[in-house]
């Protein structure tokens, strides 16, 4: 769902801290047709040209507030992210991202359902690595040609 | 008389790009669908700052109601389960989270309440009183994902029964979706997944009508061997590549008398063969559907819910299916079942 649209195409640029370069962000979409509480998005499978970056180095940025960790959205229990809204999704890189364009691997893992499930308790400890499971309605990475943006 | 409405759903891709609000969807419903006079929502997605949408914001929601004389059929909710991440939610919480969409149900004028499957009894009697107080009927959806109709007719749907039974409750019920009836393949999901094996958009539509045939002339299992045969590449993945419950219609009467809304889930429309102007989703056998609602007695809703549009995000804006005008046909489709006097009776 949404394949084509998941990333904004326009959006790959640097992330530029003090005039130094510290990584590299981009904007995102949900891949679902409803909102969801924001601590049901566990992490985003996110590789460039071949290199992949876990959610160790990815802060989340939305609904107005500084960019949060993924231990910190996941508190964010009765904080909604609506349909509609757009997030940047910050990747830390020392130096960031060549000039030129980029191969992008895409996937968000989000833990929204529909009921109770069998592998509920099993998910509140050791929920799937994204890239693994789809999020949302999303059930493969995506790939996006994009040029790093001055 | 079986009176139409429309889920919102159906225009989940104009409010993703922001082309259509939701005003604008609801002045589509009003002027364009002839008649259709019923709204259902996903509370999250038409509800601005859900759950905590501004008074102003209900206040503006009724008075558009009122302003297109459009009826507020069924809010569609969500239970997700992890919310609190630390925790599975508890039955409680749940209960809770079921309250506080009733009182937004209940602010926004609405009817029906449909909760997600999955719903543990616990969390639906806490709220049986409120919903009394408030006059909306909560149900249960069987949808081609998990509480299929054949599986709902076994033990889930003595289940579901019991429980009305013993709360003597009139504020709990079942939706059916059409999904559950799809008895042919889908073309716009077969060509999908096609181009995500590789293949280029015009090998998958001719592979997609390929198979659509074959299973024509010769049924489904024999379909299936003919995928694995000529077309390995989609053979495998999550979902069998014949992804359909085609349940018994006739099963319908069985829960009818606990029957409270229905899904027209759909996901392609097009032209009938051999009469121009008129519309069918080839995978879904709307019209015994209707023969069948119609002699059963149901007067009550069926929302278009138009699902194909997922189906075509994968080609770029241009590639894009228009959601407007395939719910124009759809309820087009529905208004001439509804109508047709010369289809009452089922065979």
């Amino acid at each position: 769902m949404y394949d084509s649209f998941m990333i904004q195409a326009d959006s790959l640029k640097n992330d530029v801290v003090n005039g130094e370069t510290v990584g590299f962000q981009f904007i995102v979409r949900l891949a679902n047709y409803r909102g969801i509480y924001l601590s049901l998005a566990s992490g985003f499978y996110v590789s460039v040209d071949g290199v992949e970056y876990g959610e160790d180095v990815q802060t989340l940025e939305i609904n107005g507030k500084a960019p949060r960790t993924m231990a910190e959205i996941a508190r964010a229990g009765f904080e909604h992210w609506d349909l509609q809204t757009k997030a940047i999704l910050h990747i830390r890189k020392p130096g960031g991202l060549e000039k030129g364009r980029h191969d992008i691997g895409y996937m968000p893992a989000t833990l929204d359902g529909y009921g109770y499930n069998a592998h509920d308790e099993e998910w509140v400890t050791n929920p799937p690595k994204p890239g693994t499971r789809g999020g949302g309605k999303t059930h493969h990475i995506c790939m996006f040609d994009l040029e790093l943006q001055e | 008389m079986i009176k139409r409405s429309v889920s919102l759903y159906s225009y989940q891709q104009n409010e993703f790009f922001g082309w259509m609000d939701w005003k604008a969807q609801l002045r589509e419903i009003a002027l364009n669908l002839d008649g259709a006079d019923g709204v259902e929502i996903i509370n999250e997605t038409t509800i601005p700052n859900y759950p905590c949408p501004p008074e102003a914001w209900i206040y503006e929601w009724r008075s558009e109601l009122a302003r297109w004389g459009l009826q507020a059929v069924t809010m569609d909710t969500f239970l997700d389960t992890l919310q609190f991440r630390d925790h599975v939610m508890t039955y409680r919480e749940a209960g809770e989270r079921i309250r506080y969409d009733l009182e937004l149900a209940h602010k926004m004028g609405f009817r029906n309440m449909r909760l997600c499957h999955h719903t543990p009894y616990q969390a639906v009697e806490m709220n049986l009183d409120l919903a009394a107080k408030y006059d909306i009927i909560m149900t249960n959806e069987c949808d081609v994902r998990s509480l299929d109709l054949g599986h709902m007719m076994g033990d889930s749907i003595e289940s579901e029964i019991a429980f009305i039974e013993r709360t003597k409750t009139k504020h709990y019920g079942l939706q059916i979706d059409m999904s559950q009836f799809q008895n042919k393949p889908c073309c716009i999901q077969l060509r999908y997944r096609f181009r995500t094996a590789g293949f280029s958009p015009e090998r998958a539509a001719e592979a997609a009508e390929d198979i659509f045939q074959t299973f024509e002339k010769i049924g489904r299992e024999a379909t299936n061997e003919y995928i694995k045969e000529k077309y390995p590449e989609i053979a495998g993945g999550p979902f069998p590549a014949l992804h359909m419950h085609a349940n018994p219609i006739g099963r319908m009467y069985e829960i009818i008398p606990y029957l409270v809304h229905m899904h027209g889930k759909f996901y392609e429309m097009t032209e009938v063969p051999g009469k121009p102007g008129l519309y069918e989703d080839r995978a879904l056998p709307y019209e015994e559907v209707f023969k069948h609602l119609k002699k059963s007695g149901y007067n009550g809703y069926i929302s278009s819910e138009f699902e194909g549009q997922r189906s075509q995000q994968d080609m770029g804006l241009e590639g894009l299916i228009d959601e407007v005008d395939q719910v124009r046909k759809h309820q087009q489709m529905m208004k001439r079942f509804i109508e047709d006097k010369h289809n009452n009776t089922p065979f």
